[in-house]
């Protein structure tokens, strides 16, 4: 007889009503950050990872949709301009369910710190944004680790979409939600897809316990404090370099 | 007949227009599930439907991913189940939903139950797979193709002199013999179609009956539900072959 060997997939309830990584039954722990693009999450993950890696810890660093897994599948999906938000949702919740069960969970079994830039909340927000219904994507995600922070940076819509537009010669047709038909313009149809997105993360706040984090804040200021955060809610002696 | 959805619709999709029928054939390999579906392709084109057919891993999006990824059997039962989904959906949204939208007669060789079925006896929740599956087209008409696993392991061993990695559950470790595996396996697999047959209406049929006998059966029930009279058939030449 078949027997489910893996605690994953066991819980139905949303990600929010259970319990943390710690009381989750694994040594390690995870620290998620969260936000729209240019809110500078992906800086302050890297200082916070940086700082980490300089004292000796044993952590993990860990980005969305990097596994080569579905890369030709996206890959081939975005040029044709073919996926719905539906196929775009299972694409990166196939991705995603391949990086927890292969990389994520082993490693929290195993006592690593996981740091992770962007978690299901991205989906969350996003998929929600192209028409995927919220109660259809927290099921998708259900078997994910509940993380024991999870960070939001969050910057005023302009200031974010600044960032992003000045910084990139062209933006792509999916990154800029053209799927949606939103609008014509590139730039415009991103910062109403962005609008749409920021909102969704917005209304996670209290539901998903994030801890609010000022995107315009100078960036040794906000990281000082994400530091300060991290060890305040996260044991870090657990994750210390062994004393000889 | 509309044909509707199990939960929300799919977005965008307006289930009124939908004035095609969904026909699903379901059963095991061996249970003579492909034979049938290319007799009652001919007959329905010879009675003046057009038919449209979906399968599994047919997708342009991710059908050859999901080859290369059973090939190398690396691959988690979860990640798997969700690039089959993916695969289910692609079509069913590219392909299947314009079909029934110009009124064509969908026949689908396997559909969503094995689907869950595959993946429920590997130990992933079923309230999790129904959770995905909700937004999927509820067919007209299911049949299943009933056979017994030593009957089945008898003609596919007859076709194609071995039996497959997957169909005899082999990364389950059910059995080091490759006879025992696969009627194990499939036992399983037929407690799982026992349940969704009791949940989702099945019509079951002897699979183990002649081909022409199991043919009948269908076109009896295919043809009240498409209100036509004319269930006479004769396979042409080119499938004389087949009829048994």
């Amino acid at each position: 007889m078949a027997t489910a060997t893996s605690e994953v997939l066991t819980a139905e309830r949303p990600l929010a009503e259970r319990a943390p990584a710690r009381q989750a039954g694994y040594p390690g722990a995870l620290v998620v950050v969260e936000g729209i693009d240019g809110s500078g999450k992906s800086t302050q993950l890297y200082l916070l990872k940086r700082w980490l890696e300089i004292g000796g810890y044993r952590i993990h660093f860990t980005e969305w949709n990097s596994s080569p897994l579905v890369k030709s599948a996206t890959r081939r999906g975005k040029q044709r301009r073919m996926l719905t938000p539906t196929t775009f949702s299972l694409l990166h919740a196939a991705d995603f369910a391949d990086r927890c069960e292969r990389q994520i969970l082993p490693l929290l079994h195993g006592g690593y710190l996981v740091l992770a830039d962007r978690y299901v909340y991205t989906a969350f927000a996003r998929d929600a944004a192209r028409g995927c219904s919220p109660h259809w994507l927290r099921n998708l995600y259900s078997f994910a680790p509940v993380p024991d922070i999870t960070f939001y940076f969050r910057a005023p819509l302009e200031v974010a979409v600044n960032r992003i537009v000045a910084g990139r010669p062209k933006l792509k047709y999916y990154e800029a939600g053209m799927d949606l038909g939103l609008s014509l313009d590139r730039a415009e149809s991103f910062r109403i897809f962005q609008e749409r997105i920021l909102s969704n993360y917005d209304q996670m706040i209290e539901t998903d316990r994030f801890v609010l984090m000022d995107g315009t804040v100078r960036v040794n200021r906000l990281q000082r404090l994400m530091r300060q955060l991290v060890a305040e809610r996260v044991d870090l002696t657990r994750f210390a370099p062994k004393k000889k | 007949m509309a044909a509707r959805f199990y939960g929300l619709p799919l977005p965008g999709i307006r289930p009124e227009e939908l004035s095609g029928s969904l026909i699903v054939v379901e059963g095991a390999d061996g249970s003579g599930r492909s034979t049938q579906i290319s007799l009652l392709t001919e007959w329905l084109e010879s009675e003046g439907f057009a038919v449209e057919t979906m399968g599994l891993r047919r997708s342009y999006l991710v059908g050859e991913d999901i080859d290369g990824l059973l090939a190398e059997n690396a691959v988690t039962r979860l990640t798997l189940a969700l690039m089959y989904s993916t695969d289910f959906f692609d079509q069913l949204e590219r392909r299947i939903l314009p079909a029934l939208r110009s009124g064509l007669i969908v026949l689908a060789d396997r559909y969503i139950f094995t689907l869950i079925a595959r993946a429920a006896v590997r130990g992933i929740s079923r309230d999790y797979l129904h959770g995905i599956y909700e937004i999927a087209l509820r067919p007209d008409l299911t049949f299943w193709l009933n056979v017994r696993p030593e009957v089945a392991f008898d003609r596919e061993f007859k076709k194609s002199q071995t039996i497959s990695y997957w169909e005899s559950g082999r990364d389950m470790s059910l059995s080091n013999d490759l006879f025992q595996s696969f009627v194990r396996y499939q036992l399983l697999m037929k407690q799982e179609f026992e349940y969704l047959s009791n949940r989702h209406g099945f019509i079951e049929l002897d699979g183990e009956a002649s081909v022409s006998e199991v043919n009948r059966a269908l076109r009896t029930r295919i043809a009240s539900h498409l209100a036509i009279r004319g269930t006479q058939y004769k396979p042409s030449h080119a499938l004389a072959h087949l009829w048994r």
